[in-house]
Formats: C-alpha cells, structure tokens, sequence
C-alpha cells in the first residue's frame, strides 16, 4: 500500500511512469510509422510527376525502390511499436490488478464496504484496462502529432496556401463533425445500454431456470423477455440510426473539404505555381491527414475514460480501513482466554462477558443483529464504539489483525467455500498438520460428504461450494474451520442445514477435538448447546442469563422458547 | 495501415465479461452444422426480403457514387494538364460535392437499413433461443451443465450483437467499395485491374495465416479472462473467509498467476494482429507499385492519360483501409458464425412433448406407482415406490441424505422424467398432462433460491402474470413478507436481485413462498426450502410456509423433523425405498427409523425439570411450546 492516498491522477501518473521505456520506445517507433505512412501519398506524387508524365523508366525504377524501402520501415515500425506499446498497457493494467486485490485482501479489511463483488470485479478488470490503454494511447498520440508535424511540411513545402487551408481547415472540420455526433452519441450510448438489457434479462432467467420450472412460469419469462426484447431492439434501432446519421453526415463533410482542397489546388497547378504531381500529393495528403487528427480524438476519448477509471481504482485504494492496525502479536501458543467488557456495537449494548480459555461455550440470542455485532468484534472486523474486546488480557485493538487470526478464528455462518478441492478447501487454513484435517474431516462428519462425491476429498468444489447441498456445504466449512486448529474458535450456526442426527453426531465429536482450547458458538440449536459447559444468553444487546444448558432449560421459560422452538 | 485498426488492437479483450468454461466431459447442448445454420438464417431473412433488397440497393448505390471521387479527381488534373482554364473546373467541382453529400445521404440511409435488418434477425434470433432454452427439459440443462446454457444466452449472443452492430456495417461497406473499386478500376482499364489483383496472394496468404492461428488464440484468451474473473469473484466475494483463515497471500498468488495469463494470452492475440497487418503491408506496396507501373506503361503507350493513371494510384492508395477492414474483419464473421451455430443448435431441440389428452386434475391427489428411477445410467436412487396423497393432505418426506427424498419431490414435480413407474394428478396420468399441465398443477420450491432481477413485483408476477397490486400485497402479507417488502428503499417496486438491492436468504425464499400463493397451484412440493436460512430464519420461514401450503396438498421435505411432526402423514425413505408410511404418533409408537430419528432430535430438546410433551397424548404441538 502507497503511503499517500491515491488519487485518480495519482493512479494514472503512476501507471505511465511504470511503463515510461516501453511508452518512449513505442512512441519513436510509431512516429517513424505514421511518418512514413504520410510520405505514401508525396511519393505516389513524386512518380507521376518525375517517371509517369516524363516516360523515365529509370526514374520509375529508382521511386519505386524508394517506395519499397518505405514500406519496409513504416511496417517495421509499426509493428514493433504496436507489441510494444500494447505490451505496456496490458502490464499496467496487470500491476493495477494486483494492487487492487492486494488492498482488497487486506486484512484491515474496508475496501469491500458497500461495493458489491461484480463492482470490484469489473474496476480490476474493465477499469484497470481502460487505465492500461491510456499508456497505450500515449504513444499513439505522439505518433499522430508526428504525422501532423510532417505531412504539414510536406504541404506548406508544396504551398503555403494549400497547406494552410488544409491545417486550418482540418481542426474545424472535426469540431463540426464533433458538435454533430456529440448529442447523438450521448443517446446513442443510452440506447445501446437499453440494448445490452435483453442480454442481462436472458442470463438471469436462465440463472433462474429451476426457480422458473418449479413454479411452471416458463411462460410468463418467455412474454417477459419478448418484452424486454422487443424494447431493446426500438432502442438499438434509435442508436443505429444516429450512428448513421453521424457517419453520413461526416462522410459528406470530409467530401465538400477534399473537393474545396482539389479546387485551390488545381487553380494553382493552372497558374503554375504547384506542379500536377504536387496537386495529386496535396489530394492525398489531406485524405491522409484526417486520420491522425480521428486517432487524436480516439487518445483524447481514451484519455478521458482512463481519467475516470483511475478515480474509481483510486476509490478502492483509498477506502478506509475498518480496523486500524496493532503492531503486538499474539503468543503462539496463545491461552485463548477472551474478555469482553462493557461492549457496545450496534445491536450490543455494554456487553461484559468472560469467554474462559479451554472452555466450550455458548451463546443464545434470537436477534440476528446482535449476533452479527458480536461476531464482527470477535473477529476484528469492526472495533467496538464503546468498550474492548480482550485476549489473554491484550486488548484487540492493541493486536495486529492479521496475527491476531492466527489465534482466533471467527467462523461465520455464511462462510464462502472456494473454487478447488473438498481437501484443499478443509485444509486451506491448517498449518501443514494433517491430523488436524483428518480429525477435522470425521468431527464435521465431511467424510460422510465426501464419500457421496466422485472423487472422493479430491472432488472440485464449483464456485462459493454451490455444487453441494447447503448441509454438505456447512459440514465441509465446519471441517476447515476445525482444522485451522485456533487457539480460539469462534462458529456461528454451523448446523442448521445438517439433519438431526448427525447434528447430535458432530456436537459430541467437536467437543472432542476442541477438548483444551477455546471454544465458543453462538446458535438457538439444543443438540450443539447440550454439549457446551455453560450458556450465555444475550437479550436486548446485554448478557440476561448465564448457566449450564439444562439449568437455563429448566429454569428459564423465554430460554426454552428460543431454544426449543 | 489505417488509425481505424490501430484504435481496434488496443481492444481485442472486448469480450471479456464472457463465462469461463468449466464444462468437462458433459453431454453439451448441440452445435448446428452449416447447412442447418444457412436454413435457419434463411428463414429468418424470409419475411425481411424486402428490406434486405432495400438495404443492398442504397448501400450499393452509395458506394457506386461515393467511387466517382477518384476519376473526378483525375479529370481535374487533365484539366490542369491540358490548361483547360479555371471555369473548366466548376463542373467537376459541382460534381465532387454532389457525390460528396449523396455518397453522406447513401451512407445514412444504408446504414439504418442494415442496422434494422440485422437487429431485427438478431432479436428475432435471441427470443426464439430464449423460448426455446427456458422449455428444454430441465434434465437436458443439467446434463450439460447449467454453465453451457448460461454461456450461450452471454457470449454466443453478445457476440453477435457485437457483430451486427459493429462488423456488419463496415464490412459491408468495406467489402463492397472493394467491389465496386474494382469494377471501377476495370472501366478504367482492365490491366489496372490485372496490377491490382497482383495484391491478392499475398492477402490470402495473410487472412489465412492469421485465421489459423488467431481462433485458439482469441478462445484461450477468453478463457482466461473468464477464469481470472472467476477468480476475482471467488477472491473478492469471498474476501470475508479469506481473511479469517488468513488465505491473502494464496489468494494474491492465484490473482497473480490467472492475470499474468490472462495478460500474456493477450500479448500473444496482439502479437498475431501486428503480425497480420505487417504483412498486408506488402500486399499494399506491391499492388501500388504494380499500380504506378502499369500507369507509366499505359501513358507512355498513350493509352491512358496522366489523369487515368492518377485516379488508379489513388483508388487503390483509398482501398488501403477497406481492405484491411475486410480482412480483419473476416476473423469476426468466423466467431459470429460459431456463435450463430450454437444457438441455432438449441433452438433445434425438439419441444416438449404436448399433452396426449386434454384431462385437468380433478383434484389435489397424488398417485404413485410401481416408481423408480436412476440418474442416467447409474445406480437407482428409488426403487418400485407406492405412494398415494390424498388431496389437501399434508405430506413430510422423512430420510437420512440420499435416501432418495429429493429424487422422489423432483419426479413428482415433473423435473425427471422417471425411469419407470407411473404418476397420476388429480387422477390423471401426467402423461396424459403433459409437462405443462403437471407444472401447472405442480409448484416446487428447491433449497436454490433464485431472486430475478428486477422490481419485487415483477418477480413476483412469474408466478401470476394478471396478477394486480392488491393481489400481490394479498400474498406477501399471507406469508408474513410484506411488513419487510414495504420496508425496501421503493416498495414493491424496489429493483432486487443482481445488480439492485440484495435480499437475504429468508427474504428469498419469503418470496418464494409468496409466489406459491399466487401461482395457486393444488398440489405443492417443498424440497429443503428453509433448511439454508440459519435457526432464527428457519422458524420464521417454517410459519410462512404453513400458511401458503393452506389449502393444497403438500409434500414436505422435512430436514427439521418439527416439519414432519406437524404433516398430517410421515412417509420414511431410506435407501430408496419407502419404508415407513403413518402418522406422526403411529410411527412413534412403532419404535421403528422414524421413532429413531424422533428420539435423537427429542434428546437434544429434553431438560430434566419436565417430560417431553409426547405429541400422541397431548392436543398440544410438541415442537411449539412457545408459540
């Protein structure tokens, strides 16, 4: 992470200079290119001048040469300086990517603060390459300007008038052709938004295929996106018609301007003052012109969108922390004892509550929130507003966030499940001990999982474990977390989609493999809580009762409501 | 070389928001074969004749115009040689500037033309995909793997939207000046012609060198990029477990490793088209020297004038760009055209079969026999059941997983087609219903949720297209989702689902629940659906769908055995079979797998200060002391 907070202009500046050899090299390449692709139409008119109209063979023989070494540099350079300067842009685009996901991963955590994963994923992707393209761009920019550059005095070598109308001329010609399209390219780009709609549409309704065949709606989606279809394609026709429009209307303009630039030319070819194959070289000089002058409004455009793609980049690494950082780190073999006093977050409400080091505890509350705010402090993923959360005595905020996961784990119930094997997945957060997965494998009863899989532990998970059922997804998420082997183990409702009897299976087993270490579980499910040593009951955001789990059954009529409804 | 195909290289990754293909050894959808392509499209174009002639006349007619720049061009440099005097000039320049505004009109006007002939194809083509794809068989789908499906309905369309859009008008209008540049060049004299084509080995050499290697290329890249999208989703959406378990520095690595590929597939795709372009740079320099020096030839015989050999040099120097256009275009053709094949190989499927009678359901019952079924050619899951509902009755389908319970409320619900055995609705034979009728008769809610994106009351309306505002409130309030749904930032018009406001799990199946209500089916299936919303949720929704299964049959997949406790009866599968079928207090008593099951779920809810109620003696509901 930059120590600066980084700007758009900063995240800009930073991936140009990152590529500064490659955008220097491809840019002398490229002007050479666009230097010589100006020269084509001057040596097309040198052999009509000198061999055509004169019938010296030898003169024809000694341009066409000229004309073939031409070619060979002006498509040297050009590709070379394409691979090049494509090169830089697809580097920093890759440099911006990891930076992203670097800041995102960061285990002060915040960047993900409001931003949907498709949002983050589209700046690491379509952002950092519009800002990647800007490094490109950079270089054909200059590329253009040196064809400007020549072919202006190749012109005013010609004649100082024909060259000055055809400079001058240009730069109002694009403007015109720019006032014209800018409106229609305003609505022409609303519309094909509308138009990409029915791709959006379709994809949804086939995401929700079985959704749609269960309830036998395949008929109200099919009208639906007639509908949707059908409006789309009155908004592509609008765009099209624009864009038609548009190119028509240029098309015409550069028209009336190449016959205007052929009229002066020819009435100063009539008075002698340009010769014939200098006309013909004015012609085309000014065909070829608009072509350096549309790539500069191309890098202008390019320019613009990387602007406002560095600013979002530039928003993400900028976004606040949501914990601050400690510098202590947590004793390796940390006791495990955690202490909260006077917490407040949220749905907490001065929490004071002893979680003893080896104790299997837990924790009952029926409001959602409440729970959440609790697990967030746990895992420092939120500070508390008001009171701290303690390990072993060390305040949390004291700790390094990081190293604090090493000692506590805070499984949450949603907990994702990764793109790679039920294996890889149980032991991702396992230090290398494969009793640890082994043992963790039988406590969640994800061997009974894996047995019913093709390949076994080996089998791929499909993004977020979406190829399993949600019990089959939550035993093999308490596997890994049983395997991480924390000092401290914090789950939350980590069966409520197992049946009951393996339920009852999996309480006793964990109990087992926690057996020394710190063990909390904040659920309302009687078969986990039965085998706790005591149960802290939240209400309204304070602790209400604290006892063993059969006391509080008996004892406690709302307890029995929350937990045997 | 053109600024055109510049600004195009610096793009080739458009298509990156495609799906990554992670299909392996699955019965995909079929692809169309050429020959089913050109009928569809065909058939297609049939009813657009018109405007396809329309479209092809303008287009034509422009260009035809927009090439008499050139010899007018020429002229004025006769004019010039043979000192014809100024006013000699008001003529052609009159005329540059006709063609000039006439070749801008043609262009519009063209343009329009094909865009709407090809949006039209193309919604035309995508409605006809859709319609067809949301009626395959569901088995079909899963068989290939959803993500085949979902892949064709982004990419394939978007692919060739993108080529209407983009492809199509240029290469129109590039392959057509070509044409008709040539034709032009022929008028002048055919050897101008001749010295033109000298171009053209070079140029099939190069198209059909890049074409080779351009193809793997492209798909590998879209490849990666869909994989280090994919991973960026898993990564950043994931971003939560990652750090709990400490995996940043795995997941960076794995960033790393799929971006570095996605970057140096894109190289190599940039690579190939400077290669490409490089290359027809020779084909330009050699067909304008044979150009030049065919004019020197024909003027020095006196057979052309100065003028004439001027107008060729620059027709050819103005079909620099066209061509290359063209050429690169041809590469985008190629993907349309695998796009289009796939598509039009789904449309193809058969339908589905149409009801053999025109029975309804009389009522809500539900008759199974002799049932079984396997999954393709493995191991049977269900073995010879026999079940009957009756109607409005309340079913709970109770059995450790794989027991089958899934198996048996999807063949019910008409998903699978059951590999023997038969099924009777309201005493019809669903045979006889077709699949239509059975879904109709048939709602089943799955553990997957699904919320559609868009406002709440469209999502809501799948399920009753008529139904109005009230009716909808009416099924919300039913369920006890419309204190939450009037709660959202704009109501029942809030936009939920991907990319609006997001809804928890128990508001998802909330609406679930409500669309049930106003589907109205009779008979009701409801597989796991409140198993996945964690203990708080699971309750709130377990009321929910007590009262939207008022009034209908239902079968229940119980996980949580207080579902099958209150179901009037509780069928027991295990290993595919049923085999135990009563009430709730029978089976209890009978000290059987149910009473098993009964007992460990009970244990855990004991306390010693009082007996389980026992639910046979007690009026009473065991499982809702509190309530």
């Amino acid at each position: 992470m930059p120590t600066a907070v980084p700007t758009g202009a900063v995240v800009l500046g930073r991936a140009i200079r990152g590529q500064r050899p490659r955008v220097i090299a491809a840019s002398l390449l490229g002007m050479t290119h666009q230097g010589c692709e100006a020269l084509v139409p001057v040596v097309i008119g040198v052999i009509i001048d000198s061999a055509v109209a004169t019938g010296s063979s030898a003169s024809l023989l000694r341009w066409l040469v000229v004309l073939a070494a031409l070619f060979l540099v002006l498509s040297t350079c050009y590709r070379t300086s394409a691979r090049i300067t494509e090169g830089a842009g697809e580097q920093a685009a890759h440099r911006l990517r990891l930076e992203l996901a670097t800041r995102v991963l960061d285990p002060r955590g915040g960047a993900e603060t409001n931003r949907l994963p498709g949002a983050l994923t589209s700046i690491a992707t379509n952002d950092a390459r519009r800002v990647g393209s800007v490094a490109t761009a950079i270089s054909y920019g200059v590329s253009a300007v040196a064809a400007l550059v020549i072919s202006a005095v190749a012109l005013l070598r010609i004649s100082v008038p024909l060259g000055l109308l055809v400079l001058l001329g240009i730069p109002p010609l694009l403007w015109l052709g720019h006032r014209i399209s800018r409106p229609l390219e305003r609505r022409s780009e609303t519309e094909q938004e509308r138009a990409a709609h029915a791709s959006g549409v379709a994809a949804d309704l086939v995401a929700g295929l079985r959704v749609l065949k269960g309830m036998g709606a395949e008929s109200a989606a099919v009208a639906r996106y007639r509908t949707t279809s059908q409006d789309s394609l009155a908004a592509a026709l609008r765009a099209a018609r624009s864009r038609a429009g548009h190119e028509g209307a240029v098309l015409a303009l550069t028209g009336v301007f190449i016959a205007v630039i052929g009229l002066v030319g020819a009435y100063l070819a009539m008075d002698g003052s340009i010769s014939v194959g200098e006309l013909v070289a004015a012609v085309g000089l000014a065909q070829f012109l608009l072509g350096p002058f549309q790539l500069l409004t191309y890098v202008n455009a390019e320019i613009a969108q990387g602007r406002a793609s560095a600013r979002r980049i530039a928003e993400v690494l900028a976004s606040p922390v949501t914990v601050e950082g400690g510098d202590a780190v947590p004793a390796d073999a940390a006791a495990g004892h955690l202490a909260l006093r006077g917490v407040s977050l949220g749905a907490l409400r001065g929490v004071d509550l002893d979680l003893p080091a080896g104790g299997l505890t837990g924790i009952v509350t029926r409001d959602p929130a409440a729970a959440a705010d609790l697990l967030l402090c746990l895992a420092r993923e939120k500070d508390p507003a008001e009171g701290t959360v303690e390990l072993d005595g060390v305040p949390l905020t004291g700790l390094d966030p990081d190293a604090l996961r090493r000692a506590v784990l805070v499984a949450h119930h949603d907990a994702d499940l990764f793109e790679s094997t039920l294996l890889d997945n149980v032991r991702s957060g396992a230090d290398g001990d494969t009793t640890a997965v082994e043992s963790a494998l039988a406590a969640s009863a994800a061997d009974d999982v894996a047995r019913l899989l093709p390949d076994g532990v080996d089998t791929l998970l499909a993004e977020r474990g979406r190829s399993l059922s949600g019990g089959q997804r939550q035993r093999v998420a308490l596997a890994r977390a049983l395997a991480a082997d924390r000092s401290v183990l914090v789950l939350h409702d980590p069966t409520t989609a197992v049946d009951t009897v393996t339920e009852s299976r999996i309480a006793h087993r964990l109990r087992e493999v926690r057996r020394g270490r710190t063990t909390v579980l904040v659920t309302t499910s009687p078969a986990l809580l039965a085998v706790t040593d005591r149960v802290v009951v939240l209400e309204d955001g304070a602790v209400r009762a604290d006892g063993h789990h059969n006391e509080l059954l008996a004892a406690d009529e709302t307890y029995r409501a929350a937990v045997l409804a | 070389m053109t600024t055109d195909e510049d600004a195009r290289t610096t793009t080739p990754e458009e298509t990156e928001q495609t799906m990554s293909g992670t299909t392996q050894d699955r019965a995909l959808l079929p692809t169309a074969t050429g020959a089913e392509c050109v009928a569809a499209l065909r058939t297609m174009l049939h009813g657009h004749r018109l405007l396809a002639v329309g479209a092809l006349t303008v287009l034509v007619a422009g260009t035809a115009v927009g090439l008499l720049t050139a010899p007018l061009l020429g002229r004025i440099v006769d004019l010039v040689v043979e000192q014809r005097g100024a006013q000699a000039l008001t003529v052609p320049l009159v005329l540059l500037i006709a063609v000039a505004v006439a070749r801008g009109a043609a262009t519009a006007i063209g343009g329009t033309l094909v865009a709407r002939l090809g949006e039209t194809v193309l919604a035309a083509l995508r409605e006809q995909f859709i319609e067809r794809a949301l009626r395959l068989p569901l088995e079909r789908v899963e068989a290939a793997g959803s993500g085949d499906l979902v892949s064709r309905v982004t990419s394939d369309v978007t692919m060739i939207a993108k080529s209407v859009r983009q492809a199509l008008p240029e290469f129109s209008r590039s392959a057509l000046t070509i044409l008709l540049t040539f034709a032009g060049l022929a008028v002048l004299d055919w050897r101008f012609l001749l010295a033109a084509l000298l171009a053209a080995p070079v140029q099939v050499f190069s198209v059909r060198w890049y074409m080779r290697r351009s193809s793997p290329v492209y798909g590998e890249h879209r490849i990666a990029t869909g994989a280090l999208q994919h991973q960026l989703l898993d990564s950043v959406g994931g971003a939560r477990t990652v750090r709990a378990f400490r995996l940043g520095g795995t997941h960076s690595g794995l960033l790393e490793e799929r971006s570095a590929a996605a970057r140096d597939l894109g190289l190599r795709g940039i690579h190939l088209v400077s290669g490409f372009f490089s290359r027809l740079n020779l084909a330009e320099f050699i067909g304008l020297a044979a150009m030049l020096a065919t004019g020197f030839v024909l003027v020095d015989g006196g057979s052309a004038t100065i003028g004439t050999a001027t107008a060729a040099a620059l027709y050819f120097h103005s079909l620099f760009n066209p061509i290359n256009a063209t050429l690169y275009l041809l590469d985008d053709a190629q993907s349309a055209g695998a796009s289009f094949a796939r598509l039009v190989g789904v449309s193809a499927l058969p339908a589905e079969p149409a009801p053999q009678g025109a029975d309804t359901p009389v009522d809500g019952s539900i008759t199974v026999s002799g049932l079984s079924h396997a999954y393709g050619t493995g191991a049977p899951v269900l073995h010879e059941i026999d079940l009957t509902v009756r109607s409005g009755e309340r079913v709970a389908l109770v059995g450790a997983s794989g027991a089958g319970k899934t198996t048996l409320a999807k063949v019910i619900a008409g998903v699978h087609e059951p590999t023997s055995g038969s099924i009777a609705l309201g005493g019809v034979p669903v045979g006889k219903l077709g699949p239509a009728g059975v879904r109709r008769a048939v709602t089943l809610i799955s553990q997957e949720v699904h919320v559609f994106a868009g406002p709440l009351a469209e999502d809501l309306r799948l399920a009753r297209p008529e139904a109005d505002d009230e009716e909808l409130r009416a099924a919300l309030a039913k369920v006890g989702a419309l204190e939450w749904a009037e709660a959202l930032p704009e109501g029942l018009a809030t936009v939920v689902g991907e990319g609006g406001h997001r809804l928890t799990v128990t508001q998802a199946q909330h609406l679930a629940l409500a669309r049930l209500v106003l589907a109205d089916p009779p008979v009701a299936i409801l597989d796991e659906a409140t198993a996945d919303a964690g203990s708080a949720g699971a309750r709130v929704l377990e009321d929910a769908a007590a009262r939207a299964l008022e009034g209908r049959t239902a079968l229940v997949v119980a996980h949580r055995l207080p579902q099958a406790a209150t179901a009037d009866r509780v069928v027991v599968l295990d290993g595919g079979r049923v085999v135990e079928n009563g009430t709730h207090e029978t089976l209890t008593a009978a000290g059987g797998h149910y009473a098993e099951l009964w007992t460990a779920w009970s244990a855990t809810r004991r306390h010693p200060a009082e007996k389980i109620p026992n639910p046979a003696t007690t009026t009473e509901s065991p499982v809702s002391p509190a309530a």
